[in-house]
């Protein structure tokens, strides 16, 4: 008997190998390729989370755990030495993200969160805050990540967080005029009416908008010096 | 030669301005590609060898607005972009024409949000539409090919008041410029109105009387 041309006719396969590997499971799983740097868990940071709770004590609120991944949830107020702490003393330099979430809930509405990346460590780890609609300042993490300072702009523009300290409080995407923020719930799907202008409709109207304004010599507005050099370097 | 008499032997053969200038401008149109998302690839291949808009006399992409005259709006229009989009189409020099192309141009497609113009006709006088997301190349030659008929069919030097009484000659005024289909925006300059000799100033009155047949 000849082996069929095609694998799939073979017979019934190993049903490990089946086994839909990528499923989500809140558990490692228990055979570990530690020999393989690419298979082994990069989202569990037991020991990481240890050094918070042992350096913050009741600042770190909350541990999930989804999918495998640990989420830490922290005090608003404290991100910033947190963070510093991570980059410092755990070997978190690389920030990957920082985002707004709405949970449209009465309480603690908003979430932002944090991914911190470890290259040494090669894990990451993934901080949350939650802000009431209330109080919606959260300490900027820009003194400590650099790269944080757009994504900080983009939040602000799209949930209307108030990052304090931030060095450049402006919208990242829609006009510095507009009265909205774009991702809450609440904000209508195809937008508010007359909200953005529109160029004229009718061939000889007055142009609403420059949109070459810098070819026509405007200087775009800046709220703050780039520094010269990187404060970290020093 | 669409409209002309044949040659008949003598070596020559008579023609309207109109029919030969239009012969020559719907078969030169020169597309200012404005390209914004995926439909801009389609676009490519329109203007590329197998598709070959070469057929067509419109290869030439023109990325200056002074040069061209056939606006392909290909993919979704931002707000923010609408601006510029609207700078370049007023940079056009007249004649000029526009398409939208795929489903984002003409209505917003799949971008139903706030940030989208839900279709550029919001802002642009568009002629033809087509559909798609993206539309093949060939929607876009049959798009060109309803411009060329559209150019055509239109008065670009002289109207043909041989046609008709001259109590049915309609100036071309705003409020009738659906009759002259080459005549899509009213005249830039105020005042400016475009009148058949000798209508003197029974103008007014005739807006509302038929156009003249099509040359």
């Amino acid at each position: 008997m000849s082996t069929p041309d095609d694998p799939r006719d073979a017979n019934p396969k190993d049903p490990e190998e089946l086994r839909f590997h990528y499923t989500p499971s809140d558990e490692p799983k228990p055979e570990q390729d530690t020999d393989n740097a690419h298979a082994t868990d990069t989202t569990r940071v037991p020991e990481v989370i240890d050094a918070l709770r042992k350096e913050f004590g009741a600042a770190v609120l909350d541990v999930e755990r989804y999918a495998n991944e640990d989420t830490v949830y922290v005090e608003k107020s404290r991100i910033r030495e947190i963070c510093r702490f991570l980059k410092a003393e755990e070997s978190f330099e690389y920030f990957v993200d920082l985002g707004g979430i709405d949970n449209f809930t009465a309480e603690d509405r908003y979430e932002v969160f944090y991914n911190l990346v470890s290259i040494e460590r090669q894990k990451r780890i993934r901080l949350k805050v939650r802000v009431d609609e209330e109080d919606m300042r959260v300490p900027s993490v820009t003194e400590v990540y650099r790269a944080a300072n757009w994504n900080e702009r983009e939040a602000y523009d799209m949930f209307g967080f108030e990052f304090v300290d931030h060095p450049d409080p402006r919208r990242m995407y829609m006009p510095e005029d507009f009265d909205y923020h774009p991702l809450r719930k609440e904000f209508p799907q195809l937008g508010v009416p007359g909200s953005l202008p529109l160029p004229p409709q009718t061939p000889d109207g007055e142009l609403t908008m420059d949109p070459f304004a810098a070819a026509h010599g405007s200087q775009p507005v800046k709220s703050y010096q780039e520094p010269a050099t990187d404060p970290d370097s020093e | 030669m669409a409209g002309s008499s044949g040659t008949n032997g003598q070596g020559f053969f008579t023609t309207r301005v109109d029919t030969f200038l239009n012969w020559a401008r719907s078969n030169s149109l020169m597309p200012m590609p404005m390209g914004l998302a995926c439909c801009a690839i389609e676009m490519m291949g329109f203007a590329g060898p197998k598709y070959d808009a070469a057929r067509f006399g419109s290869e030439a992409m023109r990325f200056s607005p002074r040069q061209a005259d056939l606006m392909i709006v290909a993919g979704w229009c931002s707000y923010k972009m609408s601006h510029a989009i609207r700078r370049v189409w007023d940079q056009m020099g007249d004649p000029k024409w526009c398409i939208a192309m795929g489903a984002c141009a003409s209505t917003g497609g799949m971008h139903r949000c706030y940030g989208v113009v839900q279709g550029v006709d919001n802002f642009l006088p568009v002629d033809v539409y087509i559909s798609g997301c993206p539309p093949r190349p060939e929607s876009v030659l049959h798009a060109l090919m309803d411009i060329q008929e559209k150019i055509r069919n239109e008065y670009s030097v002289v109207q043909d008041y041989e046609v008709g009484a001259a109590g049915e000659r309609a100036p071309i005024m705003p409020e009738n410029t659906s009759k002259f289909p080459g005549q899509l925006e009213k005249p830039k300059a105020s005042g400016l109105t475009l009148e058949a000799p000798d209508t003197g100033a029974d103008g007014a009155e005739d807006s509302s009387s038929p156009a003249p047949v099509a040359a």
